[in-house]
């Protein structure tokens, strides 16, 4: 019985190890290095820095991947001709200059001298000819043709000239050019570019190559000794994949990774409360990319009456929403531009909070509590109906917080919460919703008719909520064949305006990205330009005392 | 015996097309494909070329087509590529014409898998099965109840939760053991020995989460088993001829009490290559519960059924190995076998 009872022993001994464990708040964390990382640097070149994903790439191949892990890495890779700065303004990157032709209808770029992939081949117009060619083939499964199609002639009058030439002025040209990564056609021309091992051994011309891939694992880049840009500082990047965020967590608080990304309640609730994770770690704030909005179907009553999607935006308290789910980080949006870029109109204002104007609204469009309970009516029906939104966290809350206000006013909203394909293919793709929580992304070329154009209303386009107003449409139509910046500029504010009046879809928030980086990565600007602090990654440095492998063998 | 394994095994062809079928159509149920993915509900990707791509895939196809198209590839054993991850072979790798070899989903994330939960079992194993006879020695006093409220309470906890703690305190708090991933940084570069800690070191926390939470179930049975049979007439009847406690426990009635687990654990092999989602996440494994769980939410067809496929293969067979084993063991089941 002794080896019995010494196992009990054993047992209860391990018991307890959990029950300490799991109560002990101690802050009391034993980071294995005690070094001081306030201390700035001068620029140095060298070190490895460590980041984390959530997601894989399925390739390297953007067209094709789609995904945002795949762009990700992909962008440290791969060149565009043009690329945007850190106040968001066209820049180029393999292309030196480029011109537009009087009639507007071509462009043509010059490219840089001397430009060379990694593999050390020169990098010349026909690659770009390739890379038109291969986003514009029936046979490549891209969904980003689009753009590409229509332009209706592309040349090369000699290998650092590239020229294309649309059927009409196509002002989004410029952009679609700055998101679409050029790639070699001497190693892909007799591939298929859709099963071909180059989207999981890429040959690019940016900062970084890649070097290892472990499926599941990580993808590691080092250092492109051709690269076109010049030199990066840090020699090698490795990504590794951590699908749950409280994982990543604890591995940055182990000093295991440099950099993740944050969401608001580790970034204002966390790490305010450890004042140990704030000494090694460094906290950074940017615009984010895109805005969460509450769309109504107009195709729907009561919402074709825009005195009811008046009071709704009246009826919504927005900086609680700010407040509420994002804790404070985010900003109000009144257009579909970045605020304070020169597309977002800075005259106009979201909607206030304003219960009695969304009474009185409603009133006017002939919705009373006849019946005193509570909900109003209209034609003997009550206002109810449904709020739809896919399962993100954020989304849900919102709805929440709208529910509340809603009925505050007399409006009974339910929520609905649903799986993205299902959303996507049972609700909105067949219109089947009344209201629905989602978000846009903030885009920074101005064209948005795929999304509000009266045109882009059949199953599976973008204008779901079908709306639809002429003058909305002219301004769309104008807006693509304007080249002019400031002209474009009048445009879009003008369009903004519109869009804010009618409410199609009521502006809820645009909320901030946030990261932690580790302090030994220097050389990052802060506060963020409207690029975000990830416009100079290649600027960015680890000095040598800070470099992680010295760090392990003290 | 061979007749009987012979007609077993013809037996599984029809079985395995029923299965394919109703899985083919249960998946197709579910609204959406591959064009209805988050990332391609973006303003740059057209309808037309998402019209595209679903005739690439022969998505526009009526279901039962598309079900004919798939069996008569895989009568060939060709499995597919998948839609999601750029046309990467579902099962085994495939070597292209200039001799890159691309390796299988299933085939990377299996042995993963298999792995973690051999050595799970192990564990569980090795821990219930003294557990068990523990408790059914001592029926009723502290040793038992003491057992069954660990096994409890291991049972009940939320695994992710634990997983949690335990990386915090042995990982941050405490250098003790990696956090997540399946390998160090430095993996490649360590000898043979060293290469083999690193991943041991990385399991431990894993397996001893699918440990903890699988213990209960097993432990109690081999309780209850015990129990049982120490009641029985020839328990009695060895006792009363004097053999020694041992000789009447681990000789007599243990192994009898064993015989009800060769049927869990034929039950347990189809869920040897099934992983925890959760688990996977949260310890960065890339095994095949992730690899389904996000094949389901892509609506990567090829992988869902590749997946469904071989887990079906494994039941089948682990279904007849449990029965021949229980054959093995119990002369009365083998008799009614051979007849």
């Amino acid at each position: 019985m002794t080896f019995q009872d010494s196992l009990c022993k054993l047992l209860s001994a391990f018991l307890l190890c959990f029950v300490i464990a799991g109560c002990s708040d101690s802050t009391s964390s034993s980071t294995v290095n005690q070094k001081d990382f306030n201390k700035i640097y001068p620029p140095a070149n060298g070190g490895t820095m460590i980041d984390a994903m959530t997601g894989e790439p399925s390739g390297l191949i953007a067209m094709i991947a789609g995904e945002s892990a795949a762009s990700a890495i992909a962008s440290n890779i791969f060149n565009s001709l043009l690329k945007y700065d850190r106040n968001l303004d066209l820049t180029g990157e393999l292309a030196e200059s480029w011109e537009i032709s009087k009639d507007k209808k071509t462009i043509t770029f010059h490219l840089k001298p001397g430009l060379k992939w990694a593999d050390n081949q020169s990098l010349t117009s026909e690659d770009v000819l390739f890379t038109w060619q291969k986003v514009t083939d029936e046979n490549t499964r891209t969904p980003y043709g689009s753009d590409f199609k229509l332009v209706v002639k592309a040349e090369t009058p000699d290998p650092s000239t590239f020229k294309v030439t649309y059927d009409a002025p196509y002002a989004p040209a410029l952009d679609t050019w700055a998101g679409l990564h050029i790639l070699p056609k001497h190693l892909l021309k007799d591939q298929d570019i859709n099963t071909t091992a180059f989207s999981r051994k890429p040959v690019g011309s940016h900062y970084y190559q890649l070097v290892s891939w472990k499926n599941g694992q990580y993808l590691k880049l080092t250092r492109n000794p051709n690269a076109t840009q010049g030199q990066a500082r840090i020699d090698s990047l490795l990504s590794r994949i951590i699908p749950d965020k409280a994982a990543q967590f604890l591995e940055l608080s182990a000093d295991n990774i440099d950099s993740m990304g944050l969401n608001p309640i580790q970034y204002a609730r966390i790490f305010p409360a450890r004042p140990e994770l704030n000494k090694n770690i460094a906290l950074y704030k940017e615009l984010g990319n895109n805005y969460t909005y509450l769309g109504f179907n107009l195709k729907r009553k009561p919402f074709d009456d825009i005195r009811v999607r008046q009071a709704i935006n009246y009826a919504i308290d927005k900086q609680e929403i700010i407040d509420g789910v994002l804790l404070g980080l985010g900003e109000p949006v009144a257009s579909p531009y970045k605020p304070g870029t020169r597309w977002s109109n800075p005259a106009l204002k979201s909607y206030p909070y304003d219960p009695a104007k969304a009474k009185a609204l409603l009133k006017d469009a002939g919705f009373i509590d006849s019946n005193g309970d509570g909900i109003l009516e209209k034609d003997g029906k009550p206002f109810a109906f449904e709020i739809l939104t896919n399962q993100n966290k954020e989304r849900e809350m919102t709805g929440v917080l709208i529910q509340r206000r809603l009925r505050e006013i007399g409006i009974d909203a339910n929520i609905r919460v649903l799986e993205w394909a299902s959303f996507l293919g049972r609700f909105i793709k067949p219109k089947e919703f009344d209201v629905v929580v989602l978000g846009w992304s903030l885009s920074l070329d101005p064209d948005q008719y795929s999304i509000w154009h009266s045109s882009q209303q059949a199953p599976g386009q973008f204008n779901f909520i079908s709306y639809s107003n002429p003058r909305v449409d002219k301004l769309l139509e104008a807006g693509r064949l304007e080249l002019d910046p400031d002209k474009r500029m009048k445009i879009y504010h003008e369009f903004s305006k519109i869009l804010l009046e009618d409410s199609p879809i009521v502006y809820l928030s645009a909320g901030y990205g946030l990261s932690a980086i580790h302090k030994r990565v220097q050389g990052i600007s802060n506060p963020a330009p409207p690029a975000g602090i990830g416009y100079n990654t290649y600027e960015w440095y680890i000095p040598k005392v800070y470099a992680r492998h010295e760090i392990n063998e003290q | 015996m061979l007749k009987y394994l012979l007609k077993r095994f013809i037996w599984m062809i029809p079985l395995l097309i029923g299965i394919s079928l109703i899985s083919f159509f249960i998946m197709h149920l579910a609204p959406g494909d591959i064009t209805t993915s988050e990332a391609s509900f973006n303003p740059k990707a057209s309808e037309e070329s998402r019209q595209k791509l679903r005739e690439l895939y022969n998505l526009d196809k009526p279901i039962i087509v598309q079900y004919g198209l798939w069996l008569k590839r895989i009568a060939t054993l060709d499995f597919g590529t998948s839609f999601a991850s750029h046309q990467r072979p579902v099962f085994w790798q495939t070597k292209d014409k200039d001799g890159n070899i691309t390796l299988g989903m299933i085939q990377e994330a299996l042995p993963i898998t298999l792995l973690i939960n051999v050595l799970s079992l192990l564990l569980i194993i090795g821990v219930a099965l003294p557990l068990g006879v523990i408790s059914a020695l001592n029926q009723n006093q502290l040793p038992d109840r003491g057992i069954t409220l660990f096994v409890f309470i291991g049972f009940a906890i939320p695994g992710f939760w634990l997983a949690l703690m335990l990386m915090y305190w042995t990982g941050v708090q405490h250098s003790w053991m990696p956090i997540s991933g399946l390998q160090s940084l430095g993996h490649e570069n360590l000898s043979w020995f060293g290469q083999t800690l690193d991943t041991l070191k990385h399991l431990a926390l894993p397996v001893f989460i699918s440990g903890i939470t699988g213990l209960a179930g097993i432990s109690l049975f081999v309780r209850n088993g015990m129990l049982e049979v120490l009641h029985q007439d020839y328990i009695t009847t060895a006792r009363s001829k004097g053999l020694n406690e041992q000789r009447v426990v681990y000789g007599h009635a243990l192994r009898n009490a064993l015989l009800p687990l060769i049927t869990i654990f034929g039950l347990s092999i189809p869920g040897l290559i099934g992983g925890s989602v959760i688990a996977e996440s949260i310890f960065a494994i890339p095994g095949m519960g992730k690899l389904f769980y996000d094949a389901v939410l892509m609506r990567d067809f090829p992988v869902i059924m590749g997946i469904l496929t071989i887990g079906a293969i494994l039941t089948l067979l682990g279904n007849l190995l449990a029965d021949i084993a229980y054959a093995w063991a119990d002369p009365r089941v083998r008799r009614g076998v051979v007849q």
